[in-house]
């Protein structure tokens, strides 16, 4: 098996969806505790979010547990009453599982849009339709294109003296002025686009799309194990039994409820325990070479 | 019969009097490689327009093309595609997508091409262009050069019959472009790929083109190979321009025999003169008086992690003196221009400006009256309609100009040449009246006539007391107007002298008409102070 990141991305997709499919419709807290912790590890593995963002995460997960009970008085557990208004611990805990799912999706986002960058997605795309695919390269291309010249632009207004920024209606003037170059610029050059389109036979038939990417036999058994291990995951769920209000009740370790939580626990565990199987193997490698 | 058989072909723009392209004939043979050239508006891109089908300009066309024995019209969008290649002036336009791999597949995927065949030309492109290290990379994070050699590998993909290109190299450096018409030139001699190139550059198309076609108010003013325009032409002939430099000081000098094409047959010419070793002593005082512009241990880096552009870099430009920064694109010159001109801030370093901190200029006090910076993209520039709108206010810098603007006050500022272009967008950048003017890359793209305005432009502004710095990287061009030059490398100054003893005591970065005649003569670094050691009392070109 390969990397995990050099899997095709029609599997990492899949993965994703998996993973993120369960975390956001199970609101259940065995399950969310396992995508929580999981997806923590696998963003520190592979260092896909900085210090900052886990600030931020760990922020947002503090605000979103705390707003529920704080709105939300239903519960037969009153802790203590805030301005007249119960304050309930069933509504603390579902806030609580509640903040534990969005952390946890962001977490999986976060991995997922490091693992599957822009080319992988066109690949996805152009799968389907060859025309997404271009619409989406060239939007890209054109994005990083603007910045230039936005930039470039500013540079040279500033440097005529054209550009005035020491208040703030010059300021603005200043940056409409440089948006209506960029447009001018952008639209009388894009002829030249649409002409070396044409000249390399565009509109001339069917397109086909081209990816550097191949499906291996690794590709697909990796998206069988992923279904599987979800299907079980599933079923799990549909054997246990969580409810918050009016008083919480919670039947999650039944058999099939703990096999589903393993097999979810291993679907999350996928891309750290595939990436240290390859590199003990790259070790043992070079150990005999 | 020939492989592309243009007979007497006309063609005239709708609106429009005059033909824009008038009874041209000529023939192409399989295989041969043809240059194309002329003056700006001398209806090149017209005649090679009408050659791609899919790229024809709506007007009245007479007379015929035959390609391959039919009628060229008759050609299908496919077919086109797949057997005339194509490649534009501007790098940057012609990309499509935002990856080198899918630049590359572009063509085939607009042909259909199953995935294999596609996998395949790529990688054979690959191997032909040497790009494999450029496969993965974001177009936008290639230099020009690279650029167009992408361009070309992917309208090479389709594997063309005709490959046609107009001005390919106009935007490049000099190094970048030899190398690119050395690739077309390999196309050429391995695949037997039959080549037609519109070029401003006859130092390196000339001595390996097959025939020349020159172009003159759209007729056709010669047609035939390299040797029999050399040997046909006068010393005051306007199409001396097209010829190699050896070949110009050969013909202004009234050599006789066969006229040499490259350099190495220019310094073959020269040895057999009969000459005793001559130098030219210009008495040139530098004139060391206040500085206009200084930078003392400059460094700077656009990213905390990444490395220095500009390390070390010390450069004093003198008041009224015509400096010439010259280096290879990408070297970081024109970050050397911005931090110059108060755009970008050194880590670490001084910058003055006639004798003041930049600090020092507040409110954009810099820009008025004091320094104006003119960049490579003159689009950035304009902001109005007209070119009239655009020079309103600018009437005393027009003034300055010893070219009439007049004539092109109603057109689009996009629509006109790329010389005027360039003196319209140097109009602007006076009219703040700088007494330091930075211009990057002012040459790049203008043909021979206009570098020889812009030449005049430059000069008249520095009797008028302007100090003008230029960045560039074309040499010839620094030969003829600049005071001092500097050669700039790994982000400081590795050479600064006299114009004289920069371009003599330079080996490989320096104009052609010093490598030529450097055995025997010194200090003949441009073609007419050859020409006057060799014949003296000769005329200039």
């Amino acid at each position: 098996m390969k990397r995990f990141s050099d899997l095709n991305p029609i599997a990492t997709a899949v993965y994703y969806m998996c993973v993120l499919g369960i975390t956001m419709f199970s609101m259940q807290p065995l399950m969310l505790c396992i995508s929580l912790v999981t997806s923590i590890l696998t963003c520190v593995y592979d260092r896909s979010v900085k210090v900052k963002g886990h600030i931020f995460t760990a922020v947002l997960f503090l605000i979103a547990a705390v707003i529920n009970p704080l709105f939300v008085h239903n519960g037969v557990t009153v802790l203590f009453y805030l301005n007249d208004n119960p304050f309930t611990l069933e509504a603390l805990v579902y806030g609580i599982v509640a903040a534990g799912m969005i952390a946890a999706a962001l977490y999986w986002l976060r991995s997922m849009s490091a693992a599957l960058s822009s080319d992988k997605i066109m690949y996805i795309f152009g799968r389907f339709s060859p025309k997404i695919a271009l619409i989406i390269s060239m939007s890209l291309r054109y994005i990083g294109l603007f910045k230039e010249r936005f930039r470039k632009i500013q540079n040279t207004q500033r440097a005529l003296g054209l550009y005035d920024d020491g208040n703030l209606i010059d300021a603005l003037r200043g940056r409409a002025r440089v948006l209506s170059i960029l447009i001018t610029w952008t639209l009388e050059n894009g002829i030249v686009t649409a002409e070396s389109m044409e000249a390399r036979g565009y509109m001339s038939g069917r397109r086909t799309s081209y990816a550097p990417y191949r499906i291996h036999m690794a590709d697909i058994s990796f998206i069988a194990l992923s279904l599987a291990l979800t299907a079980i995951a599933i079923i799990g769920l549909r054997n246990t039994q969580t409810v918050f209000y009016p008083d919480m009740r919670f039947e999650l370790f039944t058999p099939w409820g703990i096999a589903g939580a393993a097999a979810f626990a291993l679907l999350c565990l996928l891309p750290i325990i595939i990436n240290i199987k390859e590199a003990v193997k790259w070790r043992l490698l070079i150990s005999k070479a | 019969m020939a492989f592309i058989d243009i007979k007497g072909l006309s063609f005239t723009y709708p609106e429009s009097e005059k033909k824009a392209i008038d009874d041209v004939s000529f023939s192409i043979e399989r295989g041969s490689f043809t240059a194309l050239m002329g003056a700006t508006g001398s209806g090149k891109s017209t005649l090679l327009r009408l050659l791609k089908p899919e790229l024809r300009q709506n007007g009245t066309v007479l007379g015929e093309i035959l390609f391959d024995g039919a009628d060229i019209t008759t050609l299908s969008g496919r077919q086109s595609a797949e057997r005339i290649g194509y490649v534009a002036q501007n790098p940057d336009e012609q990309f499509v997508t935002d990856k080198v791999w899918h630049e590359l597949a572009f063509t085939l995927e607009s042909l259909g091409a199953p995935r294999d065949r596609i996998a395949r030309r790529i990688a054979e492109i690959c191997a032909f262009f040497d790009i494999d290290s450029l496969y993965q990379r974001s177009t936008s994070t290639l230099s020009g050069g690279q650029k167009q050699i992408i361009n070309l590998a992917s309208v090479m993909t389709a594997d063309p019959e005709l490959l046609i290109l107009d001005e390919p190299t106009a935007q490049l450096d000099p190094i970048a472009a030899s190398r690119f018409i050395e690739a077309v030139c390999r196309l050429n001699r391995e695949t037997g790929l039959t080549v037609l190139i519109s070029e401003h550059r006859a130092e390196e198309i000339l001595p390996r083109c097959d025939s020349v076609v020159i172009l003159e108010k759209g007729h056709t003013a010669f047609v035939g190979s390299p040797r029999e325009l050399a040997r046909g032409l006068e010393p005051d002939s306007p199409y001396t321009a097209y010829l190699p430099t050896a070949a110009r000081i050969f013909i202004a000098a009234g050599g006789s025999g066969e006229p040499p094409l490259t350099i190495r047959e220019g310094q073959r010419y020269i040895s057999e003169l009969d000459l005793t070793e001559k130098a030219i002593h210009e008495e040139i005082t530098p004139n060391k008086s206040e500085p206009a512009l200084e930078l003392k241990n400059v460094y700077f880096r656009y990213d905390k992690q990444g490395f220095d552009i500009l390390s070390d870099l010390s450069l004093t430009v003198y008041r009224g003196e015509v400096f010439a920064l010259l280096g290879s694109n990408g070297a970081g010159k024109s970050t050397a221009a911005c931090v110059g001109a108060g755009l970008l801030k050194p880590y670490s370093g001084k910058v003055q400006v006639f004798g003041k901190k930049l600090k020092e200029f507040r409110n954009g006090a810099l820009y008025k009256e004091c320094l104006s910076l003119l960049p490579q993209d003159v689009e950035s520039v304009f902001i109005h309609e007209t070119v009239g709108e655009e020079l309103k206010g600018c009437e005393e810098a027009l003034g300055l100009l010893p070219y009439d603007l007049t004539p092109l006050f109603d057109r689009h500022p996009y629509d006109i040449s790329g010389g005027e272009r360039q003196l319209v967008a140097l109009c602007k950048a006076l009219s703040t009246k700088p007494r330091l003017l930075i211009l990057d890359e002012p040459s790049k793209g203008l043909d021979v006539n206009s570098k020889r305005l812009l030449t005049d432009v430059i000069l008249s502004l520095k009797s008028q007391g302007v100090t003008v710095l230029i960045i560039s990287h074309d040499v010839e061009f620094a030969a003829l107007c600049a005071d001092r030059c500097a050669l700039f490398s790994q982000g400081r100054i590795a050479a600064c002298d006299t114009t004289a003893d920069f371009m003599s005591d330079n080996r490989f970065y320096t104009t052609a008409a010093s490598r030529i005649t450097r055995f025997k003569l010194s200090g003949a670094y441009t073609d007419e102070k050859a020409v006057r050691l060799i014949k003296p009392g000769g005329g200039a070109t």
